[in-house]
């Protein structure tokens, strides 16, 4: 579309030199750059990108044998609420037991000072564990995940009671922008997707501790329809290997009192329209598609089909609310950030899509 | 009062099993409800009363009335007294289902409430032994039954009590906490005592039993009304808003209030419809020439469901005239669907189906 208008960034705040023009094999569409770049507030120099219009379908991985088993059934079935995080300044995975010691000391210093922890009765100490999710990253260019937990005991709890965890993190990137990652400068680490699981008084102090260490900022990820959208497409489309048993979607509308509608489609008829849609996209194209990538207008037609069905019901329409929120068996995603995944084979998938939704909430 | 359980329990057991059962009530009834139940049972001496409002604490108040069950020598029974008058002035905790009453003998109409009683308390004597009735009347009219089940030998569970609330002289009876396996002889014991024949699923169900009652009272008497009068023509309008209303927002507005009904409806708050009807896309020929239904479910909730609805008419989120599907709420007095293509036409259907 508007390839010609790509520019590659010129040098901002004085320091480094991004270039985001993507690879040539991913069919991207370029907002106008003034439009986008002044509503940001960004110098015209920059590009913003829209999140991708093609994607290749999930591919289902196992990858018990990659990752710690335990750090696995951590990540899997919980549910987490999601943020961007800028790049960090002089974050080196060999020192996670300085960290570890460090956050501990900033908890309990804060918690001296005052400042509600929220964690629950009367917790005593906590200890803070940082680990590397090894694994987890796909590309060659993908600084490795790392996981940290928050370990406490109640106040009044015996000595020899094991101390369990009361709040998890973790940092990732999986299979981000290349380009990107190799643009920074050799000091910052582009760990750009946080997931938090806990008390948010705890949350909040850990993003204050990285922040103070690490000269980085957070912020809501804000996944929004249009991914809600991908997931519940991706996710179906899975339904051929793994069953996802029902497509559930719950919108908002807004009227005197808010209605809420959940939309329930059992597995059969979801992955039947599903492939009615890709089947006749398939014919339609004249092979320039990549084999397998899956097109946001596919997308698009999946869920008009669903609203139609709907509304010649009802003739009620769905699209004057909102969407916010998607589940089926292997995961849910909501509007605020919050997400589940709940089977080990697609978490690196779905991980891909929320790092690049990550990269593209980053502020510079 | 029906009430059979084994005999030679000692007087000692009794009032322990009854303190139990009064702490556990105690601790389940809100602290602010606590004291009008209290007032409603009149169980308590004027002194005792005086002593209850002096206690600050929920926590105090439990341990004060525990003291007296013994010098008043309180029973299981009048614990169930206590239970069912909280569970009467605050209707709308429990999960409620409607059952219609259908068939009606020539003489249901002239069943007065001490026939009812005796009727219903024969039936559960002949048929199950081991359980213990209560029957009430509200200050509404309403008739209250409380139904503790034993189950062999051992006593009446008295903590997962049945309700049954039902108006005589009206063909719908309200039920909560009913298992599946207590619910034909419940139900069968209702038909009977009212001089009816049959009793059916109403497939309406919800929190608020004040909702439901209401739903189903004017849908009672919306038998007798024959069209909602247009709300225009009763104000006085100034020239502009007329302007401004004659228009397809009027006819909205219109549509919507002729569906629903003016001013405050019941808080109904769910409607479930399981859709199994096929998928007919004219853009989606495949999907179109399927045979199989597309089977999905559509749960709406809401604060008040039909006030939001109506609000979706008149705004245009809903198309007016409103689908059957969603104006039969208030005028079939239900909230759960089935739909299906019964009819080879354009636009599916509804076909009711019983439970």
């Amino acid at each position: 579309m508007d390839r010609s208008q790509i520019s590659v960034g010129r040098a901002t705040l004085g320091s480094a030199v991004r270039s985001r023009r993507k690879s040539r094999s991913q069919r991207q569409s370029m907002r106008s750059v003034f439009g986008v770049a002044s509503r940001l507030g960004l110098t015209p120099a920059l590009t913003t990108q829209r999140l991708n219009t093609s994607r290749k379908p999930y591919k289902s991985q196992t990858i018990t044998e990659k990752i710690n088993p335990e750090h696995l059934a951590l990540l899997v079935k919980r549910q987490w609420k999601l943020s961007y995080v800028t790049p960090l300044y002089q974050f080196r995975h060999t020192q996670m037991t300085t960290y570890a010691r460090r956050l501990s000391a900033f908890i309990a210093a804060e918690k001296q000072k005052g400042l509600a922890v929220e964690v629950g009765e009367l917790q005593d100490t906590f200890k803070v564990c940082f680990s590397v999710l090894q694994g987890m990253s796909e590309a060659k260019d993908d600084p490795e995940a790392v996981l940290i937990q928050v370990k406490s005991r109640p106040m009044f709890a015996k000595q020899d009671e094991p101390q369990k965890t009361v709040w998890s993190g973790w940092l990732a990137c999986v299979d981000g922008n290349p380009e990107y990652l190799n643009s920074l400068p050799t000091d910052f680490t582009c760990l750009p997707l946080f997931g938090s699981n806990g008390a948010e008084g705890l949350s909040s102090l850990v993003k204050s501790w990285f922040q103070i260490n690490f000269d980085c900022c957070f912020g809501p990820l804000d996944i929004g329809e249009t991914s809600l959208e991908w997931l519940a497409a991706l996710w179906t489309n899975c339904n051929g290997k793994s069953n996802i048993q029902s497509l559930k979607m719950h919108w908002t509308i807004p009227a005197v009192h808010a209605l809420h509608v959940e939309y329930t489609v059992s597995a059969d008829d979801a992955w039947a329209l599903w492939c009615s849609i890709r089947g006749r996209s398939l014919e339609e194209s004249n092979g320039t598609e990549e084999e397998g990538c899956i097109d946001i207008e596919e997308v698009k037609s999946f869920m008009q089909g669903l609203m139609g069905h709907f509304y010649r019901h009802f003739r009620l329409d769905l699209s004057t609310g909102n969407l916010n929120q998607i589940s089926t068996a292997l995961g849910s995603a909501t509007l605020n950030d919050r997400i589940k995944v709940s089977t080990s084979i697609y978490l690196i998938s779905t991980l891909r899509l929320l790092t690049e939704l990550a990269l593209l909430r980053l502020p510079i | 009062m029906v009430y059979v359980f084994s005999v030679d329990c000692s007087i000692r057991n009794m009032n322990d099993s009854a303190k139990r059962s009064l702490q556990r009530l105690l601790r389940r009834i809100p602290f602010r409800m606590l004291k009008t139940s209290l007032d409603k049972w009149e169980r308590l001496t004027a002194e005792q009363r005086r002593a209850i409002d002096l206690t600050p604490t929920k926590r105090d108040l439990i341990q004060e009335i525990l003291s007296l069950c013994e010098e008043n020598k309180w029973t299981e029974k009048h614990i169930a007294e206590l239970q069912m008058i909280y569970v009467a002035e605050n209707p709308d905790q429990d999960m409620w289902h409607t059952y219609q009453l259908v068939d009606p003998d020539d003489d249901a109409r002239s069943v007065d409430l001490i026939q009812f009683k005796e009727q219903f308390k024969s039936h559960f004597r002949e048929v199950q032994r081991n359980v213990f009735v209560k029957i009430r009347k509200h200050t509404d009219e309403a008739v209250w039954i409380r139904i503790a089940w034993g189950e062999g030998l051992s006593p009446p569970n008295n903590l997962r009590a049945s309700y049954v609330v039902h108006h005589l002289q009206t063909p719908f009876v309200y039920v909560s906490s009913l298992s599946s396996k207590h619910k034909p002889l419940l139900l069968q014991a209702l038909a009977f005592s009212t001089r009816h024949r049959g009793i059916k699923d109403a497939n309406l169900s919800g929190r608020k039993l004040t909702a439901l009652r209401d739903l189903l009272m004017r849908q009672y008497q919306h038998v007798f009304t024959t069209k909602f009068p247009s709300p225009l023509k009763e104000q006085n309008q100034s020239p502009l808003i007329e302007k401004e209303q004659s228009g397809p927002s009027a006819k909205r507005h219109r549509m919507a209030i002729e569906a629903f009904g003016e001013g405050a409806l019941p808080a109904i708050q769910t409607a479930v419809y399981k859709l199994e009807t096929k998928f007919k896309d004219p853009t989606n020929e495949t999907m179109t020439e399927r045979d199989e239904p597309f089977r999905c479910a559509v749960k709406f909730t809401s604060t008040n469901l039909l006030e939001s609805l109506r609000s979706c008419a008149s705004s245009g989120i809903a198309s007016t005239p409103l689908t059957p599907l969603l104006s039969s709420i208030p005028l079939k007095g239900r909230n759960y669907f089935v739909i299906t293509d019964n009819a080879p036409s354009a636009c599916s259907q509804m076909s009711q189906t019983k439970n």
